[in-house]
C-alpha cells in the first residue's frame, strides 16, 4: 500500500510539482501523495468521458503508469495538474483513435450503449446524452473547464487551440447544454433507455 | 466591456469562472448588481453548472490503489537498481574500451613487423630476374648468383629449382633466332652448375614491351601548336596515325592526333610534347607482349618446317593423283598459316618499335562575338511554332496516357474506392459517437 506525503513538517501543504519532483528522485510516499490527490478527478475523468467503469479505471491506470515511467525525465515547465490532464487527454485520444479504427473494420460498436445498460442513475444517463450531443470540441472543453476546473489558458494549451476560441466555445457549448436540458426531450432519454434496458 | 450598456456575455461567463482581470472583473460585478438582465444570464450560467455538478462519478476502486502502489514500489526499487546498473555499465564500458585499444595496439604491431619478416623471405629466394632496363640481364644476374655462393645455408633443392629455371629461359630465347641470346643464356645456366661466374661474357635480349602514351595539354592556340608537334615528329622519325580537329562554334577548340614513334626516341618525344602546353593528364602504358612473340616464333619455325617437308614430299615421292593433291592442298593451308603468323609477327614487332602516342590539344576558350540574333519576328515565329507542337504533343501525350492506363485506372478505382468509402464513413461515425 501506498504511503502519502501531503505535507512537510511545519505543516505546510506540499505543491504538486515538489511532489512530482521527490518523486523522480525515487521517493514513493511523494507519488502517494500525487496519487491521493488525484486518483479521484482523473478517474472522473475518464468515466465522464468513456462510460465503462472498468475501462475509465484501466485509462487511469496507464496515465499513472505514464507518470511513472516518465518521472525521470519531468520538467516542471507547467503546472503538474496541466502535466497530469495533458497525459490523460493523450491516452483518450489514442484510446478513441484504436476504438474508430476498430470500429470500421470489425463493425463494433462503440462503448455508448454497453455504458448506458450499466448505469443506473437516470440523472447521469440524462446528462450524458446531453453532453454527447454537443460538437466534440465544444464538448471536451465544457468538461475540462466544469469538471476538471482547468483554467482558459490551461485548456488552450492542452487542445492546442488560441485562448479566444476556447472562450467563445465554451460559451457556445455552455448555450447549448442549457438548452438541450431545458428541452422537454431529457427525460425521453431516461424513457428510451428505460426501454432499451428490457430489450437487452 | 461597455460601461454603459450591457456585458458582453462572453464576459460575464469569463468573470463567473474567473477568468478575468480584477479591473476587469470589478466592472462586471458592479454592472451585474445593477442589470437585471446580465444577472439573469449569470443565474442560466450558474444554473448550467450546478446542474452538471449533479453529475457524479462512483469512487475509484479499491484495486486501482493497489496496482499504482506496487507500480510505484517497484519504479522506486527500479530507480536504485538503474543506478548501480549505470555503474556497472559504466565500468564494463571502460573495460571494453580499454581491450579495444589494446587489441588495436597489438594489430598495428603485428601488421608493422609483418612485412619486414616478408622481405626477409623473399631474399634468401630470390630468383634471377629476366628484365632489365639498360637492356642486359649480367650485373642482375651476377648479383643473384654472389649471393647464392656466399649463403652457405641455400638449399639444395631451390638452387636446383633455379638451375631448371634458367634452362627454361635459355630454351626460350633459342626459339627467337638469336643464337647469340641462346648461347648466353647457355653460359649462364652451365656456369651457374659449375659455381664459376662471369659477368662480362653473356648478354639477354630486352624485353619485348608495347609502349602507350596518353598526353592531355591546354595550350592558347591550337593552330600555333600544330607546327612544333610536326617538327617533333620529324626530328624523332615518327609519324601520325590519324588527326582530328574539332572547332565547335561556341566551345574552344581541339586537336587530338594518334602518334607513332620509334620507342628508343619516345622519351626524348615526350618530353618535347609536353613543352607544348600545360600538362592537364598523363597516363604511359607498357604491355610486355616477349611471350607472345616467342610462341609466334615458335609457331612459325614449326609451320615452315612442315612446309619443308611436305615440299620435299611433292619432290621426291610419286603415287595417286588424290595423295598428290592432298599434299598440295596441306602445303596451301600451311602457307597460308605461315603468312598470317608472319603478318602478325611483323604488327607485334611494329607495337613493339613504335610506341603509341594519343596527345589532345585543347584550347582556352575565348567567347567571341558572333553572328547577330535572328530578328524578333522570325523569334517570336519560331516559339510560337515550337509551342504549338509542344501543345499538340502534349495532348496527344494526355491522351495516349488515358488510353494506356486509364481501363486499369478505373478498374482499380472500382475494386478499391468502395471499400474504402464505406471504411470512411464507418470511421467518422466511430469518432463521432466518442
Amino acid at each position: 500500500m501506498l504511503g502519502t506525503l501531503d505535507s512537510d513538517g511545519s505543516g505546510t501543504t506540499i505543491t504538486d510539482e515538489q511532489l512530482m519532483a521527490a518523486f523522480s528522485r525515487g521517493s514513493t510516499d511523494a507519488f502517494g501523495g500525487l496519487f491521493s490527490r488525484y486518483k479521484q478527478p482523473l478517474f472522473g475523468f475518464f468515466r465522464r468521458r468513456v462510460v465503462d467503469a472498468a475501462l475509465a479505471e484501466e485509462l487511469t491506470q496507464e496515465t499513472f503508469l505514464a507518470v511513472v515511467r516518465g518521472a525521470a525525465n519531468y520538467e516542471p515547465s507547467a503546472t503538474f495538474r496541466t502535466y497530469l490532464y495533458a497525459i490523460a487527454f493523450r491516452i483518450l485520444r489514442a484510446h478513441r483513435r484504436k476504438s474508430a479504427f476498430r470500429a470500421m473494420f470489425w463493425s463494433q460498436e462503440t462503448e455508448s450503449r454497453e455504458a448506458a445498460v450499466r448505469s443506473t442513475i437516470d440523472t447521469e444517463i440524462w446528462l450524458r446524452d446531453a453532453v454527447n450531443k454537443l460538437d466534440r470540441v465544444d464538448r471536451e472543453t465544457l468538461l475540462l473547464r466544469e469538471f476538471e476546473q482547468l483554467s482558459y489558458a490551461e485548456i488552450a494549451e492542452l487542445m492546442k487551440l488560441p485562448l479566444n476560441t476556447v472562450r467563445s466555445r465554451l460559451f457556445r457549448a455552455r448555450g447549448a447544454l442549457r438548452e438541450l436540458l431545458s428541452a422537454p426531450a431529457g427525460k425521453g432519454v431516461v424513457k428510451d433507455f428505460a426501454a432499451y434496458e428490457e430489450r437487452v | 466591456m461597455n460601461t454603459i450598456g450591457h456585458s458582453a456575455p462572453e464576459e460575464v461567463m469569463a468573470f463567473l469562472d474567473g477568468e478575468l482581470v480584477v479591473a476587469e472583473a470589478r466592472l462586471v460585478a458592479a454592472h451585474l448588481e445593477h442589470c437585471a438582465e446580465c444577472a439573469a444570464l449569470a443565474d442560466q450560467f450558474r444554473s448550467t453548472s450546478q446542474m452538471l455538478s449533479r453529475w457524479d462519478v462512483e469512487s475509484v476502486p479499491l484495486r486501482l490503489s493497489d496496482a499504482v502502489g506496487s507500480l510505484a514500489t517497484s519504479n522506486a526499487s527500479d530507480h536504485k537498481s538503474t543506478e548501480r546498473k549505470r555503474s556497472f555499465l559504466w565500468r564494463g564500458r571502460s573495460l571494453v574500451m580499454a581491450g579495444g585499444g589494446l587489441a588495436v595496439v597489438a594489430l598495428l604491431v603485428s601488421v608493422s613487423f609483418l612485412p619486414v619478416r616478408r622481405r626477409a623471405v623473399s631474399y634468401t629466394f630470390q630468383e634471377p630476374k629476366l628484365v632489365s632496363e639498360n637492356n642486359s640481364l649480367a650485373p642482375l644476374l651476377l648479383e643473384d648468383k654472389k649471393k647464392e655462393y656466399q649463403a652457405p645455408a641455400l638449399a639444395d633443392k631451390a638452387k636446383a629449382k633455379q638451375f631448371d629455371r634458367l634452362d627454361q629461359f635459355a630454351r626460350m630465347h633459342e626459339f627467337m633466332g638469336a643464337s647469340s641470346h641462346a648461347s648466353a643464356s647457355a653460359a649462364i645456366l652451365s656456369e651457374s652448375k659449375n659455381g664459376v661466374l662471369d659477368s662480362a661474357r653473356f648478354s639477354v635480349p630486352a624485353p619485348m614491351i608495347a609502349r602507350a602514351v596518353s598526353l592531355t595539354l591546354r595550350v592558347k592556340d591550337v593552330s600555333a601548336a600544330r607546327s612544333p608537334l610536326d617538327s617533333i615528329l620529324a626530328r624523332h622519325r615518327g609519324y601520325s596515325a590519324q588527326l582530328n580537329v574539332s572547332a565547335p562554334e561556341n566551345g574552344s577548340r581541339s586537336f587530338i592526333a594518334s602518334l607513332r614513334i620509334p620507342s628508343t626516341e619516345l622519351s626524348a618525344a615526350v618530353g618535347e610534347i609536353k613543352a607544348l602546353g600545360r600538362v592537364e593528364n598523363e597516363s604511359q602504358s607498357g604491355e610486355e607482349v616477349s611471350q607472345q612473340h616467342a610462341d609466334l616464333v615458335a609457331r612459325l619455325k614449326t609451320a615452315r618446317e612442315t612446309e619443308e617437308r611436305f615440299q620435299a614430299i611433292l619432290l621426291q615421292r610419286t603415287g595417286r593423283l588424290s595423295d598428290v593433291l592432298e599434299v598440295e592442298q596441306n602445303i596451301a593451308r600451311v602457307r597460308g598459316e605461315i603468312e598470317a603468323m608472319e603478318t602478325e609477327q611483323e604488327a607485334l614487332e611494329h607495337r613493339v618499335d613504335f610506341a603509341s602516342v594519343e596527345v589532345q590539344l585543347t584550347e582556352d576558350y575565348k567567347a567571341q562575338i558572333g553572328l547577330p540574333p535572328d530578328s524578333v519576328s522570325t523569334r517570336m515565329h519560331n516559339a510560337f511554332v515550337t509551342g504549338y507542337h509542344n501543345a499538340a504533343e502534349s495532348v496527344v501525350g494526355l491522351v495516349l496516357f488515358i488510353e494506356e492506363f486509364g481501363p486499369p485506372l478505373v478498374l482499380w478505382l472500382v475494386i478499391l474506392g468502395l471499400p474504402m468509402v464505406v471504411g470512411w464513413r464507418r470511421y467518422k461515425r466511430a469518432r463521432a459517437t466518442l
